[in-house]
C-alpha cells in the first residue's frame, strides 16, 4: 500500500480543534515539521501555544489516532513542543519589555486575598510546564515575593541595569530585594508609578515567555501605571468566597475592563479547609462566591485553592508549594490554575489590537 | 490618521478633528469650569497637525500635535465614536 501523501495527513489533523482558540490545530499553524517516508511512517512536531496546555496529553493521543487510522501508515511519531506566542499578533515587540512575550498581572480588589502566595506558585507552575518565567513584586509598599521565593539578594548591575535574583528557576524582581530589611518605602502615589516603571525598564528581563506580576490591592497608582505603560495579556483576580471579598474584586475587575485588560478569570484562594483532626471540610470564608461572581460577570472561573497549612509554612519558609508538595491538594490546584490561566492566555495571541496609521 | 478596528471597520481622522475633540482636562476644562476649546473659534495650524501617536496601554492613543500640545489620552470606545466610517 502506498504511504499517504502530507495532505492527507494534514486532513485527519485539522479535525482537532483547539477548544480554547476554536479552531483547528492545522489552521493554527501547530503542525511543524512533518515527513512521511516511503515505509509509511509518519513523523511531526505538534507546537502547543503553552507549555502548560491543559489538553496536552488529549491532544498526543487524537493525533496519534487520527493519523494511525490513515491507510498506509505503519507508525506515528508525534513530537510535542510548545512555543508560547507574543500577546495580540503584535508586528514589534514592546517597547518597555522587549523579550517578553506575555504579560499576566495577578490582582485583588481586596487585600490580605493571597494575591502573592497565588502569583508566585502561578510562576512556579508555569516554569514546572517548561516555560521561561519572570516574577515582578509590584507591590511596593508591602513586597512579599522576596520572603515567598527565598530571594532577599540585593539585585546586581550589569551594565547600569539591574539583573533579577534567580529563585527556583524564577527570574524574580522587587522592591524588597532593593530595599530589604525592615525599611518601609515611604512614597506618594506618583513615585509608585516611576518605581514600578522602574523595575521593567531597568531590570534586563531577558527572554520570558511570561512575566508574572504581583500587584498591590486596590485600584490606583500601581494598576493604573502597569495597564498604562504595557500591553498587559490580561489579569487574574484573585479573591476569598465570602461577599466583602468579591464584591471588591469586581470592583477590580471592572477597572481593567475599562482600561481594555482581558480579565482572563477569577480565582477563588481559602476556598475550604479540611480539619487534620477531624477530617471535615469547613467552608470558613462560605464557599463558591467567585464561580457565582464570575458567572454574573462573564468571566471564566480559574480554580478554587484550599486553605492549607502547607500552603502557608512553605511560603514562610521560601518555597512555593508546588515544588516543594507537589501532591498536596494546595498544589495540584494551582497548578490546574496555571495551566487555565495559560490557556485563556493563549487565546490572547490572537487577538489583534487595532492598527493605527498616521499620514 | 486611519485606526483599522478589531472587527475590520477602519475610521478615518483628520488633525483637526482631533484637536477640537481633545478630551484633557485644559482643553475640556474641569469640575464644571468650561475648557480652553469652549473660549476660542480657532486654533493656528500648527496646533491641527498630528506629530506623532503613542499606544497608551491598549486602551487608548496620546496623540501628541505639532504645537506640542499632548495632554490628550483618547480612549479606543471616543476613538470609535468620533471617527467615521470611510
Amino acid at each position: 500500500m502506498p504511504s499517504p501523501t502530507n495532505q492527507e495527513v494534514l486532513d485527519a489533523l485539522a479535525q482537532i480543534n483547539d477548544p480554547d482558540l476554536g479552531r483547528d490545530v492545522v489552521s493554527l499553524g501547530m503542525i511543524k515539521e512533518l515527513a512521511v517516508d516511503q515505509q509509511g511512517r509518519v513523523s511531526f512536531t505538534f507546537e502547543l501555544t503553552t507549555p502548560a496546555c491543559p489538553v496536552r496529553d488529549r491532544f498526543k493521543s487524537q493525533a496519534q489516532d487520527l493519523v494511525g487510522a490513515i491507510p498506509g501508515v505503519t507508525g506515528v511519531d508525534v513530537r510535542m513542543t510548545a512555543n508560547v506566542r507574543p500577546a495580540f499578533m503584535r508586528p514589534k515587540p514592546s517597547e518597555i519589555l522587549p523579550g517578553v512575550k506575555q504579560t499576566i498581572a495577578v490582582a485583588s480588589g481586596k487585600g490580605g486575598v493571597g494575591k502573592s502566595t497565588v502569583a508566585v506558585n502561578l510562576a512556579a507552575a508555569l516554569r514546572k510546564a517548561g516555560a521561561e518565567v519572570g516574577l515582578l513584586d509590584a507591590d511596593i509598599y508591602g513586597p512579599s515575593v522576596p520572603a515567598m521565593t527565598n530571594s532577599r539578594v540585593t539585585p546586581e548591575q550589569v551594565n547600569g541595569r539591574l539583573r533579577p535574583v534567580e529563585a527556583h528557576g524564577l527570574k524574580v524582581m522587587s522592591f524588597g530585594q532593593i530595599y530589604p530589611g525592615d525599611q518601609p518605602t515611604i512614597y506618594r502615589g506618583p513615585m509608585v508609578g516611576k518605581a514600578i516603571e522602574a523595575m521593567m525598564v531597568q531590570v534586563d528581563w531577558g527572554r520570558l515567555d511570561y512575566l508574572v506580576i504581583d500587584l498591590p490591592p486596590g485600584t490606583g497608582d500601581a494598576s493604573l501605571t502597569l495597564a498604562q505603560a504595557v500591553p498587559l495579556t490580561g489579569v487574574a483576580i484573585v479573591c476569598t468566597p465570602q461577599d466583602v471579598a468579591t464584591d471588591i474584586a469586581i470592583k477590580a475587575l471592572q477597572m481593567f475592563r475599562k482600561l481594555n485588560v482581558t480579565p482572563l478569570g477569577l480565582i477563588e484562594n481559602m476556598s475550604w479547609y479540611v480539619c487534620p483532626s477531624c477530617g471535615h471540610r469547613h467552608e470558613i470564608f462560605s464557599h463558591g462566591g467567585a464561580e457565582a461572581a464570575a458567572q454574573r460577570l462573564g468571566v471564566p472561573f480559574l480554580g478554587a485553592i484550599p486553605l492549607e497549612e502547607s500552603i502557608r509554612e512553605d511560603a514562610d519558609r521560601g518555597t512555593p508549594v508546588v515544588i516543594s508538595r507537589p501532591e498536596s491538594a494546595g498544589a495540584k490546584a494551582f497548578v490546574e490554575i496555571a495551566s487555565q490561566v495559560a490557556a485563556r492566555t493563549s487565546i490572547q495571541s490572537f487577538r489583534q489590537l487595532p492598527v493605527i496609521n498616521v499620514r | 490618521m486611519t485606526i483599522t478596528w478589531e472587527d475590520g471597520l477602519v475610521s478615518s481622522y483628520r488633525g483637526e478633528q482631533l484637536r477640537w475633540a481633545c478630551p484633557c482636562a485644559e482643553c475640556r476644562g474641569e469640575l464644571g469650569a468650561p475648557g480652553r476649546l469652549s473660549r476660542l473659534s480657532s486654533l493656528p495650524e500648527d496646533e491641527l497637525r498630528v506629530q506623532d501617536v503613542t499606544l497608551v496601554g491598549q486602551y487608548a492613543l496620546q496623540i501628541r500635535f505639532d504645537s506640542g500640545h499632548a495632554t490628550g489620552i483618547y480612549t479606543f470606545p471616543y476613538l470609535r465614536s468620533l471617527g467615521r466610517e470611510r
